[in-house]
């Protein structure tokens, strides 16, 4: 039956407002309070160290602070994460920094200007430690350990032998027979490539409003988030209260690809709410957004890969190390959604990878669009082009060959009943751009 | 490709609900959150396919977790799924209510019933009509409320851990190929990327301009990954922390993009749609890093491929 509003050009419906300006963001919403006090954030001076001391008595005389709060206001907080709860919401005297985005002091003011002048006030004593600079640095056994001191609740450690003091999540997947696949071969092609730390950059950068409801003692935050109901609920349980207590508002979102997965400024601004009883605003720059917020994860994948001199694929075996940062966020889920794309859209019969997700004391990493399968696929669809160039392959060929088909297997062993097009998509482009091999202008 | 929803065997699910408002408006209650991908266009569509409803009959509630039941997250994905699937079943609970009230004041039964821009009528008696505001009112005097309510919750399966073989991993597939056309500048190792052809098995466009959209954005997206865009990070320390030293591509940058919709609406997504936000971007990178061997015969194994790369394998390859 033919459809009336689907498979239509129905204009955007938020299209108009965003247009003429009534759309509004976070800062839009500065207007409606007159008593906000604004916060500014301290971060760690070094990625990896001890919080030693922490003086902020000459910070609490600049005119106009209002407060600067520390971890010893709150003792009972708990630590944040989208997956594994290892990210503090301050860093507490005695306790360790793990990248320079980690939050040590909170500086509340009358007026922005008092509250970056209060945050140059704050003497901090610190014991530098070992900076851990990428994966396999922190793989090597010796290497110092960047969560010794908190005990995360890791995601698997299959393998006993392996050195995990920094290995966050370790996953497998093992089907069919790779040896048997490699022996039907002609040919064992096997490369490296390796994907870089990429922002995300939503135009619009970490912004919040929080206030605090009295007569219901909820407090109200207005912040962009792409999950409100699971940025709730992490909120509650790292302060410890119930979820219903804390309401989230989602304002316009100004982008987000990823990056507002993550708490930001949400836990922060609700803290000094709570204590002030009054209106309280924090509005990262860009610098702080790239520094502070996640990344999407750098990989190193290795593919080997069996291959027939009909062009057939009979084994595929990956190995990928990712770096996560300092904290797990998304880490874990992405380790794991990069490795279920290993082979991409093509069938093999025997498969197998193994794939770690690694802290070191980088910007922590987590969602940004494609999700691990990003990095994963500049690296399988280079790899099927440099065996159709090393065998003299027709790309198109060689990839039409192997793409699923109705009934083909994932490397996760899933197999396609439906909706699998994706020798249409490949013939389609062929034919679009009038694709001849060699086709080049000087 | 890319496989959509949280998969791995994660609990995924959105609820939503509709209810009329005012006197000629309906109110989608979602917390989805639109990034500005158009999730909130989608469910718009979505209702009014279902209802026979014009879109300027509908308001979304903004997010808010005392007014908005959970949605899960705008990532994976899936909202056009889940939130789309949660929304059509929502529509259709309020489509079951208006029928199964309207055919209690008309005394006929729903086969005699037709509803259309808002009013519900009988087929048979052209006189009984009302409209669903009407209804609405109706009802309400008599301590009824008029709504509909939708949660998509489909199972989903938790992979073996030593194999990560599981039944289903995720909820379905998503293909996009890529064909791109590039101008390699041997003396400056700029690259320009001239044309994308770009091909997506969408099972069924909501908004085929919307998917356009999604698909250009990746290009863009997936141009800057390859040629431009690194956040360097040296001892802990970002080096380049600012749009003036990170680059990303602008218009001028980004190409022409042709988009070829593969539409066969083979996929279990509502009228047999697939997500698109995610694998709008994955195709790029591949597909430049292939065309600038193809153009120049030299193979990068390291994002990003700037100029000076460029520069330095080709002066390499000549020595």
């Amino acid at each position: 039956m033919s459809k009336k509003y689907i498979g239509k050009a129905v204009k955007k419906v938020d299209a108009q407002a965003k247009v003429n300006g009534e759309a509004e963001y976070t800062e839009d919403l500065i207007n409606e309070f007159s008593d906000l006090l604004h916060m500014r954030v301290l971060r760690a001076p070094h990625p990896h160290a001890y919080l030693k001391d922490i003086d902020i008595s000459e910070a609490l005389e600049v005119p106009g602070v209002v407060a600067v709060f520390t971890k010893a206001d709150f003792p009972k907080l708990s630590e944040f994460g989208l997956i594994i709860k290892d990210q503090p919401v301050l860093v507490g005297k005695g306790e360790k920094m793990r990248f320079l985005g980690d939050a040590i002091a909170l500086v509340v003011a009358e007026n922005d200007a008092a509250a970056l002048r209060g945050r140059e006030k704050i003497k901090l004593d610190i014991e530098e430690l070992e900076i851990v600079e990428d994966p396999l640095q922190a793989m090597e056994k010796g290497c110092i350990q960047i969560h010794e001191d908190h005990d995360i609740e890791v995601t698997h450690y299959l393998n006993k032998d392996m050195c995990c003091d920094n290995i966050l999540s370790d996953n497998y997947i093992d089907r069919g027979d790779v040896e048997k696949g490699f022996a039907e071969a002609d040919h064992i092609i096997e490369r490296e490539y390796k994907t870089q730390f990429v922002e995300q950059l939503p135009l619009q950068v970490e912004k919040g409003i929080a206030d605090y409801d009295n007569e219901n003692e909820e407090i109200i935050i207005w912040a962009a988030s792409q999950w409100i109901h699971d940025t709730q609920a992490d909120i509650a349980q790292a302060m410890g209260v119930p979820k219903e207590k804390i309401r989230l508002k989602q304002p316009v979102i100004g982008g987000a690809f990823g990056k507002k997965e993550d708490i930001s400024v949400h836990i922060h601004l609700a803290l000094a709410a709570r204590e002030l009883k009054r209106p309280v605003v924090l509005l990262y720059n860009r610098e702080e957004s790239m520094i502070a917020q996640s990344k999407r994860h750098p990989q190193i994948i290795k593919h080997k890969t069996g291959v027939t001199r009909e062009g057939k694929l009979t084994a595929w075996e990956t190995e990928m190390i990712m770096d996560t940062g300092a904290y797990a966020s998304s880490g874990p889920a992405v380790v794991r959604n990069a490795m279920f794309h290993c082979s991409g859209p093509y069938q093999v019969e025997n498969v197998r990878a193994v794939c770690y997700a690694v802290y070191t004391n980088n910007t922590y990493c987590g969602a940004m669009r494609g999700f691990g399968a990003t990095q994963m696929g500049f690296s399988y669809d280079n790899h099927m082009d440099v065996i159709a160039t090393e065998l003299d392959f027709d790309p198109f060929e060689f990839r039409l060959k192997n793409a699923f088909a109705i009934g083909s297997k994932t490397p996760g062993g899933e197999e396609l009943n439906h909706g699998v097009n994706v020798k249409e998509t490949i013939e389609a482009v062929h034919e679009a751009s009038n694709w001849q091999e060699g086709d080049k202008d000087d | 490709m890319f496989g959509f929803g949280y998969g791995e065997g994660f609990p995924d699910h959105s609820i939503a609900s509709l209810e009329p408002i005012d006197n000629d408006k309906i109110l989608i209650r979602t917390s989805a959150a639109d990034v500005g991908q158009g999730v909130k266009t989608v469910a718009v569509q979505i209702a009014s396919e279902v209802l026979k409803l014009a879109p300027e009959h509908f308001v979304l509630s903004e997010g808010d977790t005392h007014i908005t039941q959970n949605a899960g997250s705008t990532s994976a994905t899936r909202q056009t799924y889940f939130t789309g699937h949660a929304v059509k079943e929502a529509a259709e609970d309020l489509l079951g209510n208006i029928y199964h009230y309207a055919s209690q004041e008309f005394v006929t039964n729903h086969p005699e019933m037709g509803t259309k821009e808002g009013r519900v009528f009988s087929h048979v008696d052209p006189d009984q009509e009302m409209t669903i505001w009407q209804l609405r009112d109706k009802l309400a005097d008599e301590g009824i409320e008029l709504k509909g309510r939708g949660t998509f919750f489909p199972k989903t399966f938790k992979p073996d851990p030593e194999t990560g073989q599981a039944e289903k991993v995720y909820v379905g597939y998503t293909f996009h190929s890529q064909v791109v056309e590039v101008a390699v500048d041997t003396i400056t190792g700029e690259v320009t990327v001239e044309k994308a052809y770009s091909a997506v098995d969408i099972g069924q466009a909501i908004n085929p301009q919307a998917v356009e959209g999604q698909i250009e954005g990746g290009t863009a997206q997936g141009l800057g990954m390859a040629l431009m865009e690194e956040q360097i990070i040296e001892k802990g320390r970002t080096l380049n922390p600012d749009m003036s030293r990170y680059l990303v591509p602008t218009a001028v940058d980004t190409p022409e993009v042709e988009t070829i919709l593969i539409e066969n609406e083979d996929n279990d997504g509502p009228f047999g749609a697939k997500g698109v936000g995610e694998p709008a971007m994955i195709a790029t990178a591949p597909a430049i890093i292939n065309a600038i061997h193809d153009a120049i015969g030299v193979r990068f194994y390291e994002l990003p491929v700037t100029p000076e790369k460029i520069k330095e394998a080709l002066a390499n390859k000549e020595q």
